[in-house]
């Protein structure tokens, strides 16, 4: 199984690489999005207190939503879909072969934003950057693997651009609190252990029952 | 555009011109003062008495919109279940029919 | 209609008629006084908006285990019944609130928790009325997620407002007040069920319909 996901995680990036459309528009979006809330709400050059972590995490959901909606319709558009569901492959492999995907794609951009937050809202986001790691990994995958699931089964779905967010984001809700907590956590002065180690638990949870729950869901819901 | 539509527009202007307009007129007078910002929760045994809402009103539009919601949906469901089964009775004759 | 129906029926639509009297005649609460008494129809709202929630659940893991459409029928009718009690308990809960606590909203476990919940519940009929041929699956999925949801959104709104008191919703109660209590509660619950046969048998009609008419344009 491994082997079928780590093709399919190629066979993205081959396609990614060419074209490098996603990666240019999901990134470009990212930076967009934290420029608006910079005009929106640094005032006197300072930005609102605590307001990075969670600026840093609304802009990669925004951006892994959209992330998500174009890794599909690419794969809509070529059925390509149908036809990797038609291999010989096991479902779970191809689950997990388009969450990494999505990983690399969301990491990439993390790597972008996180600089760039920490620069336009003066916050120390780097001060302890094996926590911010691990929250922001944790995370992600919490965020990627519900989004995958429900962007898969969305693709054949009507109104599927708006219906994305919409059953994604409700679901995600423990990922925001605890991402966006455990991110503020770190930009205080004293780095109280405890706490962050109590969201980094949260979120390891969170992976844990959810990829499981999607990797039974993705087999049950993909069979027409 | 058609006509009908044209006509949409041009009422749905006047509207947001009109609605503009008032507002800008009303504009000196309706600054209210900004209430504290509450942070933190701390419970007390009695309100001061200027803060003493009347109970009765929020009691009375509690009940009343329990009632309001579920009137409207047992009669939305109920409506559609009518239609429905005027629907199917209106199949089973013309089956009825084709079979005779 | 199976003959159980209209009897329940009538005893649900009675005893709530007869419920304004039970509630006005139980005492009243000692620092909350006359607002106390949304709590009779705010705690049976929440409890059937709870039930709602599991049955949606548990009927959306037994459609994708099974691919029954029962299921699927149960699932949609409990999802709506999620949506209206779930509608009602947020709405009576802040105006309960408003006098109680002095604001109409607070960020605690319970609230946010409910009111997440709520909104998976909103997504779910979205998704199904506008999600297009084959979202029934899609829903069940969503449905089991937001299941699967509710211990995180309880533990993690836990910790993040652990600032403010925990104030208990539901005091001990004397038999003045519980009596009211249980009798909304069974009016509710009897509600709930009149409300789930009726949906059902919507649905189970609907279907009906729509075989007949896939049946006569076959031939």
């Amino acid at each position: 199984m491994i082997r079928v996901a780590w093709l399919i995680l190629r066979k993205d990036l081959t396609v990614e690489v060419r074209s490098k459309e996603i990666v240019y528009t999901t990134l470009f979006f990212a930076v967009s999005c934290v420029l608006v809330f910079a005009f929106a709400l640094v005032r006197e050059g300072r930005g609102p207190e605590d307001g990075a972590a969670g600026i840093l995490w609304i802009a990669v959901m925004f951006a892994g939503n959209l992330a998500l909606g174009r890794t599909f319709e690419r794969e809509r558009q070529s059925e390509t879909l149908r036809a990797l569901l038609l291999a010989p492959a096991s479902r779970p492999a191809v689950y997990v072969g388009k969450l990494l995907g999505i990983l690399v794609l969301l990491f990439g951009a993390e790597l972008l934003l996180i600089p760039l937050v920490a620069l336009l809202f003066q916050a120390r986001l780097l001060a302890h950057p094996f926590w911010l790691v691990a929250i922001m990994a944790t995370g992600t995958v919490g965020f990627a693997a519900v989004g995958t699931l429900f962007a898969a089964m969305l693709v054949r779905a009507r109104s599927r651009d708006v219906l994305l967010p919409v059953l994604l984001y409700p679901i995600t809700v423990p990922v925001i609190i605890a991402g966006v907590r455990g991110t503020a956590t770190l930009l205080q002065p004293e780095l109280d252990g405890g706490i962050i180690r109590f969201w980094l638990a949260l979120l390891v949870t969170f992976d844990v029952v959810f990829v499981t729950l999607a990797l039974w869901t993705f087999e049950a819901v993909m069979t027409d | 555009m058609t006509k009908m539509l044209k006509r949409w527009c041009a009422v749905v202007l006047l509207m947001i011109l009109s609605g503009a307009a008032s507002g800008a007129a009303q504009q000196p007078t309706s600054q209210p003062a900004q209430p504290t910002q509450q942070n933190e929760f701390i419970p007390i045994d009695q309100l001061p008495p200027q803060e003493q809402l009347p109970a009765a009103p929020l009691l009375i539009g509690a009940y009343v919109f329990v009632l309001a919601v579920l009137f409207v949906y047992v009669f939305s469901v109920a409506r559609r279940l009518t239609n429905v089964q005027r629907e199917l009775d209106r199949l089973d004759t013309t089956i009825k029919q084709g079979r005779a | 209609m199976p003959k159980w129906f209209t009897p329940v029926a009538f005893i649900c639509a009675a005893m709530f008629a007869f419920s304004p009297l039970v509630i006005a005649n139980a005492d009243y609460e000692s620092t909350m006084g006359l607002v106390q008494k949304i709590f009779y129809y705010h705690m049976p709202s929440a409890w059937m908006f709870l039930i709602a929630a599991m049955v949606c659940g548990v009927a959306s893991i037994r459609y994708l285990v099974t691919g029954d459409l029962r299921h699927d029928r149960t699932a949609l009718a409990a999802g709506e019944l999620l949506v209206v009690f779930g509608l009602l308990t947020l709405v009576t809960g802040p105006l309960w609130a408003r006098k109680a606590w002095g604001t109409f909203w607070i960020w605690d476990a319970r609230t946010t928790a409910s009111l997440v919940s709520w909104m998976i519940g909103c997504a779910y009929l979205i998704l199904r009325r506008y999600g297009g041929p084959g979202s029934e699956k899609l829903a069940a999925a969503l449905a089991l997620f937001g299941m699967a949801n509710v211990p995180f959104i309880y533990i993690s709104v836990n910790y993040w407002r652990t600032i403010h008191p925990a104030t208990s919703v539901v005091p001990k109660l004397p038999f003045t007040m519980g009596f009211p209590l249980w009798f909304c509660v069974i009016t509710f619950v009897l509600l709930f069920i009149v409300l789930m046969k009726l949906r059902v048998r919507l649905e189970e009609q609907q279907t009906r319909v729509d075989a007949l008419y896939l049946a006569m344009d076959e031939r």
